[in-house]
């Protein structure tokens, strides 16, 4: 062991061998649909604007460049490495959530959650993130799967801290996300059922309390109500809903083809590029399409519940089912809100929204799952 | 970590990262192919826009094509909203060039009848120099556009304004019924006249352009346009000649009146108001209707200012909107006397050689009558009772419909020939008037017991209707048609004014077809006394008009008249005037009446004396007051 250790270290080539190719050629395949439907939802409005065309689709690259680069250090590194890390990267994503609520951080729509970094904006949410996946799993493998009492809440203590903060912002969105993450891991990670039954019924009674104690703020108290009736008022919140099921559901079985969808081009769905770009590949991709990028993410999930199952050790495990958890979560929630079966929320679809922090999270994320996958035989 | 439990964790993990897929596979399936073509044609809609622009509506041609109501194309300065958004200072240089104030064009502006995807027309009429100005300085007037558009136009003016009515803009109760005809808010309608009877083929074909928006609304392009057609045109009965002969002669004639002293009130006549109707006997055409006081129609174009419109509706002006040939409702006095004839001859009451001692007075119960300013007439048939018309061999006909309960014979006679009922002639708003009888005066003394006490008919009453006065009222109208239905033998025209509809190059779409009513039997031995009669009030030296037919070539051109002047206390009285010519092959039926004028002989007759002589090409002079006996 020691040997086969020390081998390994003066050969870090070795593990290369083991490179997920699957997860990698799906992850790659999004990435591809995604600055192919950046740039057609924003294309026509630029032009309109006057301005470049291709300047979103720049900028993604960009981001997928700078995330392409943590996900090959994040894979460079042997996870257990990263896992000493994890008290320090915990400890400094709840510093920038603090920093980002003072006046360094910069307000939009009513939520304090970016920092302004010249021409780009960071958004330490979404680093926290991963952070959370990082500490859940790290602390649910050192509790070797047994979580007593104590263990359960000291596991939801480190939860709450960074999701007290981002509630602060207030990203209800992104919070959620935390949630997900949450009750993954601590699926896998050890507590019993009755722990999870509990856990189940708090969450509920939060659900039902920040719906009631006006926690949520106006606008997402609309997006909600215009989910569970959309016909009520097509012009205010449900407007969003509408335009993105027409365009969707335009798209038929086979699209309307590339550049082509009147939905896409005259700007009909608002953040089209960003939280809505499913609704960019329905219209002009069509069921086939769409399908297809479901099944990518599909390959992804497989991919990661997979590596889960194989992972030389807890910690592997935990960190793959926290990414699952994530990216799970994430895309139901935003592919579902395009197409009315689950609110409007803030939240990006991962690897495919425009957008720097999300992109980059994302990667380190996907990253990690195939650290765990080249280190799987320890 | 115990691996059973683990493993069966993350199948747990595994089953529920399916099913969600599962969901977001089968709702998109659901979406996209089982309810796709529905949110398809949603797609559609979303990003075409139909914009209506309504097409010039067609022309109001007299009977030998002459303009009555055209179109004019004037300029006007449009302005884009979108523009205007982005840079509202243009609107501070458009104010002080079009001389109208910032916030007038803004509100111009807002205007919400106007498509939010086509500019909105800021100013109307605007001088060429002005157009050219804004073309020259288009970036200091950016937005802002020179267009054409058509307009109603009156070449004549107020003539004939009452049977054209004018356009406006369509309002919520017009719209409502309209809306599956393709009528939306700010489309122009005809609201009266026979703008508004002939609206479905005036009206045309709007031009419908279909334009791609993006979310915002801004408008990328066309996707098509379908262009206007207009309105077809209507031909009238109208002659334009006889309808300016007819006007000019009854304001003449009412100027004159007002020259004229009123013994009764001691006054001078007020003579505010008036009405001609020339119809043509054969088929009821109508060559001339003529209401005064008229109106400008000119100032229904754009949309009536709110004062100019309460001027038209205050009661010191007379009512012009009132089309008082269809409209007015005046007792007939004398001019009922045709009815009263033909009833009592029809029904055997009197023969053509009957003949009564008028002394003057008649007596009914311990009630005495007179004829108007005293007149003894002497022996007198029908014939003679109608050329010098004796009140008092009428009053005897009425009373003799009435042993115990009166019978109705002189009613159904004068509603048989188009007294006190309804025309259905084309034009809108049409009033009926009333035949008095038992009936009628029950169902007003129900109706409103305080203005008529009596609810009972006498034989006084039935007397009354005999020379046309009581609760008896006619339409100018209906009196012209009473006399051309006797001129023709019989035949109850409902009197038109459409002769066809014809495209603009003057094709024919449509003719309008004269409409029989009814047929009223006119036996020679019914027809002749009374046509006698009504001869003789024009050429005969003791008839009540031959003063004001004095000089007329009745040799050439034989008319058939009867006066009549109504009593109409407190105002003074209403003088009516029925003709009809020439008697042998009547071709034109005339009904002139003139309220607050005095004597039908002195004052309307006249009126229609001048029309024959225009007809005729005789020399016109302007009408006086001519001499002639009162009746």
């Amino acid at each position: 062991m020691v040997a086969a250790r020390g081998q390994r270290r003066r050969n870090p080539v070795a593990a290369w061998r083991h490179v997920d190719l699957l997860m990698v050629a799906a992850t790659a395949g999004i990435l591809a649909i995604s600055l192919l439907m950046i740039y057609s939802s924003t294309r026509q409005r630029q032009i309109q604007a006057g301005l470049d065309p291709a300047f979103f689709v720049k900028r993604q690259a960009l981001f997928l460049g700078l995330g392409l680069v943590g996900l090959l250090l994040v894979t460079l590194l042997d996870y257990e490495t990263i896992r000493n890390a994890v008290p320090v990267l915990y400890g400094a994503s709840l510093l920038v959530l603090l920093l980002v609520l003072t006046p360094l951080g910069t307000e939009r729509r009513g939520t304090q959650a970016w920092f302004q970094l010249g021409p780009f904006q960071f958004e330490p949410s979404e680093i926290a993130k991963v952070a959370l996946i990082l500490t859940l799993a790290a602390y649910c493998a050192v509790r070797r799967g047994e979580l007593d009492t104590v263990g359960l809440v000291t596991a939801l203590g480190l939860a709450a801290a960074p999701l007290l903060l981002i509630y602060l912002q207030p990203d209800v969105g992104t919070g959620m996300v935390f949630v997900a993450v949450v009750m993954g891991v601590l699926l896998v990670g050890g507590a019993s059922m009755r722990q999870i039954g509990l856990l189940t019924l708090l969450g509920l009674t939060a659900i039902v309390a920040v719906l009631q104690l006006g926690v949520l703020e106006d606008y997402q108290r609309d997006r909600l109500a215009a989910f569970l009736d959309p016909k009520e008022d097509v012009q205010r919140s449900a407007y969003n809903l509408n335009q993105s099921k027409i365009a969707i559901a335009a798209g038929g079985l086979g699209g309307r083809g590339l550049f082509q969808g009147t939905q896409t081009n005259l700007s009909f769905v608002p953040e089209q590029h960003t939280d809505f770009i499913f609704t960019a590949v329905g219209e002009e991709l069509g069921f086939a399409g769409g399908a297809t990028l479901l099944g990518l993410f599909g390959l992804v999930m497989w991919r990661t519940w997979r590596t889960a199952a194989e992972a030389k050790d807890d910690f592997g495990r935990l960190l793959c089912v926290g990414v699952l958890s994530m990216l799970v979560f994430q895309v139901f929630e935003n592919v579902g809100m395009t197409m009315g079966i689950t609110p409007i929320a803030g939240i990006p679809l991962p690897l495919m929204s425009y957008g720097g922090s999300a992109t980059v999270a994302t990667l380190l994320a996907v990253g990690l799952v195939l650290n765990v996958h080249m280190r799987r035989f320890g | 970590m115990s691996q059973e439990p683990s493993r069966l964790r993350m199948a747990v993990l595994g089953v529920v990262v399916l099913s969600l897929f599962a969901t977001m596979l089968a709702r998109l399936w659901f979406l996209q192919v089982l309810s796709g073509p529905s949110y398809r044609t949603e797609a559609q809609q979303n990003r075409v826009r139909i914009v209506v622009t309504e097409a010039p509506r067609g022309r109001i041609l007299d009977r030998q094509g002459r303009v009555l109501v055209g179109n004019r194309v004037v300029s006007a300065v449009v302005v884009s909203r979108e523009v205007i958004a982005d840079k509202p200072e243009v609107l501070g240089r458009l104010s002080p060039l079009l001389g109208v104030s910032q916030p007038e064009l803004e509100r111009r502006m807002a205007d919400e009848r106007f498509s939010p995807f086509k500019p909105v027309p800021v100013a109307d009429d605007v001088p060429k120099e002005k157009l050219i100005h804004i073309r020259e300085h288009q970036a200091e007037f950016e937005g802002v556009e020179g267009i054409q558009l058509t307009q109603r136009f009156y070449p004549n003016g107020s003539t004939a304004t009452h049977v054209l009515g004018y356009v406006g803009e369509i309002n919520d109760k017009e719209l409502e019924p309209r809306k599956a005809d393709g009528y939306k808010a700010g489309d122009t309608i005809g609201k009266s006249g026979l703008e508004l009877t002939y609206e479905e083929d005036l009206r045309g074909e709007p031009e419908i352009e279909k334009l791609e928006v993006d979310a915002e609304g801004r408008v990328l392009r066309s996707l098509g346009r379908q262009p206007a057609v207009q309105g077809n045109d209507v031909r009238l009965t109208i002659d334009l000649d006889v309808q300016k002969l007819a006007e000019e002669s009854l304001v003449q004639g009412l100027e004159s009146a007002r020259d004229t002293y009123d013994p009764d009130q001691a006054k001078r006549f007020i003579a505010p108001a008036g009405s001609v109707v020339v119809l043509d006997p054969r088929d009821g055409a109508v060559l001339a209707m003529a209401s005064f006081p008229w109106y400008d129609p000119t100032e229904f174009v754009n949309g009536i200012k709110e004062s100019t419109f309460r001027q038209l509706n205050d009661p010191s002006g007379s009512y012009p909107l009132t089309n008082r040939a269809i409209q007015g409702l005046y007792a007939p006095a004398s001019t009922f006397k045709l009815a009263t004839s033909v009833a009592a001859l029809e029904e055997g009451l009197i023969n053509p050689t009957y003949t009564l001692d008028d002394t003057g007075i008649f007596r009914i119960g311990n009630e005495t009558r007179r004829n108007a300013q005293g007149a003894r007439f002497g022996p007198v048939n029908v014939s003679r009772a109608l050329t010098v018309s004796s009140d008092v061999f009428f009053y005897d006909l009425g009373a003799r419909f009435c042993p115990g309960d009166c019978r109705t014979g002189i009613q159904d006679t004068a509603r048989a020939l188009g007294l006190g009922t309804s025309t259905e002639m084309e034009l809108p708003f049409e009033a009926d008037g009333r035949v008095a009888d038992a009936e009628s005066r029950k169902r007003l003394h129900e109706a409103s017991p305080e203005a008529f006490p009596e609810g009972e008919w006498f034989t006084g009453d039935n007397v009354n209707v005999a020379i046309g006065q009581g609760e008896t009222v006619v339409t100018p109208v209906q009196l012209a048609t009473a006399y051309a239905t006797f001129a023709n033998g019989g035949t109850v025209y409902s009197p038109h004014l459409g002769g066809a509809v014809q495209t603009t190059q003057g094709a024919e779409v449509r003719r309008v077809e004269p409409r029989a009513l009814r047929r009223i039997d006119l036996a020679p031995s019914v027809r002749s006394p009374v046509l006698r009669g009504l001869e003789g009030v024009v050429t005969d030296p003791k008839g009540t008009a031959f003063g004001a037919f004095a000089g007329f070539p009745h040799d050439q051109f034989r008319v058939a008249a009867k006066t009549g002047t109504a009593q109409a206390p407190p105002k003074q009285d209403t003088a009516l005037f029925a003709a009809f010519g020439p008697t042998e092959d009547p071709r034109y039926a005339i009904s002139v009446v003139m309220e607050e004028s005095g004597f039908g002989a002195s004052s309307a007759a006249p009126v229609a004396r001048r029309i024959f002589d225009g007809i005729l090409g005789l020399p016109l002079t302007s009408v006086v007051t001519a001499p002639g006996g009162p009746d």
